[in-house]
């Protein structure tokens, strides 16, 4: 056991709220945890020497800007290192939203509270005993919410925060959801989220983990999916010194339809390690997923796919697509696929590839004057467009855009 | 304006260039015929800067600029323009992006303003019809799934829209219907003003019906070994190049 680990566990003793009957769950089980080396699978690419050599700087005082996007419909809730800025807004009729220990959503926190997110998440379970801060949403059935909530958390030099979302969507009902974390700062953040869809519900859900520089950010997304609900999941990830993803999909209902885009781009030193996992536990559902990843410099991409078909889980039909572009020398990828089929009438198809920049192309487009620093951008950009059309909202896809752009500039090329 | 003396060079160990000279003065057209494999392409990659093909003596100036000095962007800037025997498909960048881009950056060179995406799409559809092309190949992924003879006519668009002061043509006739034929001429001669300057690379005197050449050249195991006036393609359409020899092994 690590001192980190061992210094969350004294801490999370005092922590008395009235999710503490499930907290102590979630710690009987973090006490019986190994401590993860390079030999633990789940972590095999990614070492956690970070963490534990990290010692916090003072907190900065400075409060970060909260990042505008043009046009954008949302209702914001702004927290920084975990603490809600300012005092909820109105919601519209049939959104209910609250403080994670609100008493007033206590009966929707427990009943979300680790109901989909598996244990066996390490910094997971560091958030369900850690993590007092967050917000707890209740879309009541058949609401169909127009404004998107934006659920922004900026963490700051210094800081050690644990944040947690819960939410459900009541059956039949609509709506959209974005997180978006930043911070460069030297601090540690987890930040896990779970998402329990109605039958015939459908939730629009962004992940923006802008983080960077010395932040190390563990986090998590986690979907249960009832009948004919309907989930389009959209993750974009920089990378940081240490950040680490986990989404669970989870087919609780038949027919079911999910789709999950991730692109995430790295420069610098960077390390990304995203762990998806799929669970088809019901017949007739449906899973797209693509996952994109560009690597500069001497960054790191982590990505172990999982699709897991559990015997009942007759005609589901899985795709993963996992597509990456290593852009230096000294960049690395390291990709996995896993399948696991119990059920014999399923269509299922995993494909992953490593590309390198295109010499052809990048000698075309300068023979046309481009110089070749825009050309890689293109190129770069090119090569995640697919994915960016396919955001549902306009106005997150058009402030997305430039900043990509502006993220490819600064890469490393084959230095 | 450009200038080639004693031009060596090299593709990955192997001499393909064996002493070859040639003048164009403003306003010319020249074409260069020769057999398969004689370093035509090979010219034309050595002259726009290519990675791997490498000078080993001689010298090519454009504009009384030595070439060899710049990069494959600045020279494309200065005016140089490769029109591909094989044009390079790059899917998820939009041929309207990547030519605006282009236009722009030859712009910028020249201190001009950029055009606006509007003032762009104007020209391009402009351009667009020029080649015959319809309009919705502006939106597609660069040359991605394009015909042969629709990849060739995007080539020619391009060179409508950059207006280059030197054009190498590297076989845009090859594998046309007789109305692409067309559209590509028609794209050189409305280029044609007396100052910019084309080299073709043909293998068939039928695309000189439609643009006149002032000189033919023909080149064979990396040097011009003949020049002469449009009467040459005629000579060669119908003897071939028989009477050239058997080219050396290079390099042995
Ligand atoms: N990368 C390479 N490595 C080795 N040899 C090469 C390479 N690229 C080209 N060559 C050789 O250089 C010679 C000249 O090629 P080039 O493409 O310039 O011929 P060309 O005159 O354009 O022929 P064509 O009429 O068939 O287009 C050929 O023998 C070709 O095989
Ligand atoms: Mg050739």
């Amino acid at each position: 056991m690590s001192d980190w680990l061992a210094q969350v566990i004294d801490r999370a003793d005092a922590v008395s709220d009235a999710l503490t009957p499930q907290r102590q769950g979630a710690l009987a089980v973090l006490k019986a945890q190994q401590w993860p080396t390079r030999r633990t699978e789940a972590w095999r690419y990614t070492s956690l020497h970070p963490l534990e050599d990290m010692t916090l700087p003072a907190l900065a005082a400075d409060t970060p800007a909260v990042p505008d996007v043009a046009g954008l419909d949302s209702i914001d809730l702004v927290f920084v290192n975990g603490a809600l800025q300012g005092s909820l807004p109105t919601f519209p009729e049939g959104l209910t939203v609250g403080g994670l220990t609100d008493s007033a959503m206590q009966a929707v926190a427990t009943d979300v509270f680790g109901s989909v997110k598996p244990r066996e998440h390490l910094f997971g379970l560091v958030n369900d005993v850690l993590a007092t801060d967050g917000v707890v949403i209740d879309v009541a059935p058949g609401a169909q919410i127009k404004p998107a909530l934006r659920i922004v958390n900026l963490v700051t030099a210094g800081a050690e925060a644990h944040h947690r979302i819960l939410v459900r969507v009541g059956d039949g009902a609509k709506v959209t959801v974005i997180e978006h974390g930043a911070g460069a700062g030297t601090s540690v953040n987890t930040a896990f989220a779970e998402y329990k869809i109605g039958d015939k519900a459908a939730l629009e859900h962004y992940r923006f983990a802008l983080h960077g520089g010395e932040a190390i950010h563990m986090g998590g997304a986690h979907f249960s999916l009832g009948d004919e609900a309907k989930l389009d999941s959209t993750l974009v990830g920089f990378g940081s010194q240490l950040s680490r993803l986990d989404y669970d999909l989870v087919h609780d209902g038949q027919h079911a339809f999910a789709k999950f885009n991730a692109v995430y781009l790295l420069g610098a030193g960077e390390h990304f390690d995203l762990h998806s996992n799929v669970e088809h536990a019901m017949p007739n559902g449906t899973t797209e997923e693509n996952v994109r990843t560009i690597v500069g410099d001497r960054a790191r991409a982590v990505f172990n796919g999982r699709i897991h078909i559990h015997r009942d889980a007759q005609k589901t039909l899985a795709e993963l697509n996992n597509r990456n572009l290593l852009l230096s020398r000294g960049g690395q990828i390291n990709t996995k696929p896993e399948l696991v089929i119990y059920a014999d009438d399923v269509q299922c198809a995993h494909g992953a590839t490593v590309a390198e920049i295109d010499d052809k192309a990048l000698y075309y487009m300068r023979s046309r004057g481009i110089d070749r620093e825009q050309a890689l951008v293109m190129l770069n950009f090119g090569f995640i467009q697919e994915l960016v059309n396919e955001i549902p909202n306009e106005a997150l896809s058009n402030w997305l855009q430039p900043l990509l752009r502006e993220r490819f500039s600064g890469m490393q090329v084959r230095p | 304006m450009l200038t080639i003396k004693d031009l060596h060079a090299r593709v990955e160990e192997k001499t393909i260039l064996k002493g070859l000279n040639l003048t164009v003065n403003p306003g010319e057209v020249h074409a260069i015929m020769g057999p398969n494999g004689a370093g035509k392409s090979t010219l034309g990659y050595v002259m726009s800067g290519r990675d791997g093909y490498e000078l080993e003596s001689g010298s090519i100036e454009l504009n009384g600029e030595d070439l060899m000095e710049l990069d494959v962007e600045e020279r494309a800037q200065k005016g140089l323009f490769l029109a591909f025997q094989y044009p390079v498909e790059i899917p998820g960048v939009s041929n309207m992006e990547f030519m605006k881009e282009s236009v722009n950056a030859m712009r910028k060179a020249r201190g001009e303003e950029a055009l606006t995406a509007a003032e762009f799409l104007k020209v391009a559809k402009e351009a667009c019809k020029q080649v015959n092309l319809p309009l919705d190949f502006l939106k597609r992924g660069v040359n991605e799934g394009f015909s042969g003879g629709e990849k060739k006519r995007n080539e020619i668009m391009q060179m409508i829209l950059l207006q280059p002061s030197l054009a190498i043509l590297d076989e845009s006739d090859s594998g046309l219907d007789i109305d692409a034929l067309k559209v590509v001429a028609n794209g050189v001669n409305s280029q044609r003003d007396g100052k910019r300057s084309f080299i073709v690379v043909t293998h068939y005197q039928r695309l000189l019906d439609f643009i006149e050449p002032d000189f033919v050249h023909i080149l064979s195991d990396g040097k011009i070994v003949k020049s002469g006036g449009p009467e040459l393609a005629k000579e060669v359409e119908a003897t071939g190049y028989a009477w050239l020899g058997k080219p050396e092994e290079a390099g042995a």
